[in-house]
């Protein structure tokens, strides 16, 4: 056995996510020999920004499965999260004020599960059924059953849009650097801190953690709040570009958290994998739809094409890893 | 006022349907090894449990360094008056770093940042001081083998300056040679005065290390004193209730006629070239060190790896085994090592994990496959009667035995049906002298009935005590076979130990 500094790509994980950013490098090349518009610059300015939703599920969505557990009320709490916000907007209320409410009942939701599943130990995918069924009724509740109108203009209400989805520094929406910017605090979190470490050790084994004396109930709350932050972001975004809330804002999007998570190589069975690849599993996800939407794919065929795509990206993982394929075995 | 570290008196623990512990004590004192010996299921794990705080106590006293512990103990406070304990299953992040378990739950940090370099250089001193140098702090426990992950949760349980340490069966998983190594450690830490709880099945190691002895029965607290003032017999007599005549019976019957034959196997990096016969009504050991490729190469067998190239025979003919399935169907069937893991569906019923490989047969004679539940209640009593089982019914979780009750439902599932060739990995990991013994009988009662039993097992004074014959393995190949009746445990080591390639198989 050797000791000296381990190679980079021996490092748990930097294969899959190498593997994910290739693929997103092989897409975007067939794209733009499809269509070449895919490459122009402001087909790319505004694909980045589409990413971001799908990057922001993804960060929460990662984060649950890394420990081992599942969230399915990340859809749910991004269109209540729309909803919320664009209901007290509408109603007069302060931007600012109308955002930190809206903050508060998304966090609220996070503590729930992580109550439901961290100290009930309700299966997660119970408890957040529950959950998610739950805040697409308040979503429609907030605002009587209908979207809310246009949030209008003026002042803080500009200053929201543009900072949100419509302004940029040069050729970035401030949208993309303000997920950039969350996606560097909780991969930070995840790699450098005990509680990152702690999130990890819930996954790969919980009791083997719990009997170290890491606090399971704690850890578990942990994640599941920073996935109902996470979709509270996206929500806001959602509802910055729509400059309205609609009450099926999120559609799904637990899903996408979950496809965006895997493909950039994070476990669902927990203990593994990295957020950095959650950038390039998100960019697969957004490239897909507007790749295929460039090269005039109808919506039926769009959705086929991209369910069998992200379930190859995983099963060529899989077969990576288990050696089927790329020779390269590990020497012991 | 006495010396002792630890005095727990009047402990009693009752789970749902069991009365674990009964009004037990124990006393430890410090730079003492204390044995804490009984039957599986005796509640030693129990006891060990409360001691760390893992469990709570029903009732009873605890004082820890003169401080007796009001209400209830938990781990962080166990730890913080220096109690650590390395558990029975091993309990690592299979997913995380060397350093990362040895410090899970007590990192070290910077200004709220994991100081990995300072965690790593901590862990591999912790190591050198057990002296391991050669493990990289930052490869995954996953990679390890079991016997390194044990010696990474020694190391982990010393870092918190453990001054009572206990060590429940660390041996059930080691190499002789790790065993030895560990032994040295607890020496070491025997020195500086650590109070160790030593709990084993494996009774022929004990004199090397042990000071004192306390036995358990039942849940009930028997006897305790010095080592040197009992016999080993009165040990097991008092663990077991009465008297064990014959620890290893082993029986003869007239050698039948040739049924499994392995021809140049090989599979994977650890089954090279491998041959051998299996023969009705003998038992043939495999022996070697730990990670030599007996596991591997039965695993090949029963077709749970691939195999890369070789033929099986059975009763002469080709046989085809892609998979488990097929090979249980023909009668090759094999009770895996690692119970947990690969042995039990812990959270089925024991009711369940019995019937599960059997499902064919208690299914038979339905069109609709409805499970025939007389049939099944009929495969359950066989397993519970032949192996005594101490259970509180057969509809317990089978996570919720005693380790060695575990191994039990294991060896009962492949009694159900009629087998010819049964592979039992290390069938008596975890279990105590009794149960040993028992399983011993089982073997020797498949045997008059024809089946060819093999049995892989790492403890020396088993293989020679139970086998006709014994195949030595080393580093996956064969590199002898030997007589248990005239051969010393010196010529196996010898054969466990040949690493040249090209050793020649005699
Ligand atoms: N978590 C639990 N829930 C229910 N019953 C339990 C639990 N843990 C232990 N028991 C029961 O308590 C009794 C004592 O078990 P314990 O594990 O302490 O035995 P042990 O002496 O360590 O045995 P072994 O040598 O097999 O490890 C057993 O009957 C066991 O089935
Ligand atoms: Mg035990």
């Amino acid at each position: 056995m050797e000791n000296k500094k381990r190679s980079f790509l021996s490092k748990p994980g930097v294969a899959s996510v190498l593997t994910a950013f290739i693929g997103v490098i092989v897409l975007m090349v067939i794209f733009a020999m499809m269509n070449p518009n895919f490459i122009k610059r402001n087909n790319l300015m505004s694909l980045a920004r589409s990413i971001c939703p799908y990057l922001l599920v993804g960060i929460g969505q990662g984060i649950v499965c890394i420990t081992g557990n599942i969230d399915l009320s990340i859809g749910s709490v991004l269109g209540m999260s729309a909803m919320i916000s664009a209901t007290l907007v509408c109603n007069g209320m302060n931007v600012i004020l109308a955002i930190i409410i809206d903050l508060i009942a998304c966090l609220l939701v996070g503590l729930s599960n992580g109550v439901l599943v961290g100290k009930f130990k309700l299966p997660p995918f119970i408890g957040t059924l529950g959950t998610m069924t739950i805040c697409r009724g308040i979503a429609q509740l907030v605002n009587n059953n209908y979207n809310t109108g246009d949030i209008g203009t003026g002042g803080l209400k500009d200053l929201f849009r543009d900072t949100f989805y419509y302004g940029r520094v040069g050729y970035v929406y401030y949208g993309v650097v303000i997920c950039l910017i969350i996606w560097a605090i909780f991969w930070y979190l995840m790699s450098y801190t005990a509680t990152g470490r702690h999130i990890y050790a819930i996954g790969s084994n919980v009791d083997a953690a719990r009997l170290s004396g890491v606090d399971v109930f704690k850890t578990t709350t942990t994640a599941y709040v920073i996935s109902a932050f996470c979709s509270f972001m996206a929500g806001l975004i959602t509802m910055a570009a729509a400059g309205m809330g609609s009450m099926q804002a999120g559609m799904s999007y637990e899903m996408y958290g979950v496809a965006a998570a895997v493909i950039g190589g994070i476990s669902t069975l927990g203990g593994s994998g990295l957020l950095v690849g959650v950038i390039a599993g998100a960019s697969v996800w957004a490239i897909l739809q507007n790749g295929l939407t460039l090269a005039n794919v109808p919506v039926a065929m769009r959705n086929i094409i991209i369910g069998i795509i992200v379930v190859a990206c995983v099963l060529f993982d899989i077969m990576r890893r288990s050696g089927m394929i790329g020779a390269k075995k590990k020497a012991a | 006022m006495s010396d002792y570290v630890v005095t727990m008196e009047h402990v009693t623990k009752t789970f749902p349907g069991v009365k674990a512990l009964d009004d037990v004590q124990l006393h430890l004192l410090p730079g003492r090894v204390m044995a804490l010996l009984g039957e599986n299921g005796a509640g030693k794990s129990t006891l060990m449990k409360i001691l760390s705080g893992v469990y709570t106590r029903d009732s009873g006293d605890i004082t820890i360094f003169g401080q007796k512990i009001e209400g209830d103990l938990n781990t962080k406070q166990a730890q913080a008056l220096g109690v650590a304990i390395i558990h029975q299953e091993l309990n690592m992040c299979q997913h995380l770093t060397v350093a990362a378990n040895m410090f899970l739950g007590r990192e070290i940090t910077k200004g709220g940042r994991l100081d990995n370099a300072e965690m790593n250089r901590q862990a591999v001193e912790q190591l050198a001081k057990l002296g391991i140098h050669d493990l990289d702090p930052e490869e995954s426990v996953g990679n390890l083998t079991v016997g390194r992950q044990q010696m990474v949760e020694i190391a982990k349980a010393l870092l918190i300056n453990a001054k009572v340490l206990v060590m429940d069966e660390p041996s059930s998983s080691l190499s002789n040679a790790e065993i030895v190594e560990m032994f040295r450690i607890v020496r070491e830490l025997k020195a500086m005065g650590t109070a160790i709880v030593y709990i084993s099945h494996r009774l022929q190691e004990l004199h090397h290390i042990v000071d004192d002895v306390t036995i358990m029965r039942d849940g009930k607290y028997i006897t305790e004193g010095k080592f040197e003032d009992f016999t080993m017999d009165q040990i097991i007599a008092n663990m077991v209730g009465h008297e064990v005549k014959n620890q290893f019976p082993r029986e003869t019957v007239p050698k039948g006629k040739k049924i499994l034959e392995v021809k140049h196997l090989n599979a994977g990096k650890m089954v090279k070239d491998v041959s051998f016969e299996v023969f009705e009504g003998e038992v043939l050991g495999f022996s070697g060190l730990v990670g030599a490729g007996r596991t591997e190469t039965m695993r090949a067998i029963f077709g749970a790896d691939r195999k890369d190239g070789g033929e099986i025979l059975l009763d002469g003919k080709p046989l085809e085994i892609t998979n488990p399935g097929s090979s249980i169907r023909h009668g090759v069937v094999l009770a895996p090592e690692d119970r947990k893991k690969e042995g039990l569906c812990t959270k089925l019923t024991i009711r369940d994990n019995i019937a599960l490989p059997n499902l064919d047969i208690i299914t038979a004679g339905s069109l609709t496959g409805k499970i025939n539940r007389k049939i099944e209640n009929e495969m359950i009593e066989k397993g519970k009667s032949s192996l005594t089982i101490k259970m509180s019914g057969a509809d317990a979780e089978a996570g919720s035995l005693s380790g060695g009750n575990q191994q039990k439902v294991v060896v009962a599932k492949w009694l159900a049906r009629q087998s010819r060739v049964i592979i039992f990995d290390e069938p008596t990991r975890g279990i105590d002298v009794a149960a040993k013994v028992e399983i011993y009988d089982i073997i020797n009662e498949l045997k008059k009935h024809g089946v060819g039993v093999i049995i892989v097992s790492s403890e020396l004074p088993e293989v020679m005590g139970i086998s006709d014959r014994i195949i030595v393995m080393c580093n996956g190949r064969i590199t002898g076979e030997v007589d248990p009746r005239h051969t010393s445990e010196e010529e196996i080591m010898t054969y466990a130990t040949q690493f040249g390639d090209h050793a020649a198989a005699s």
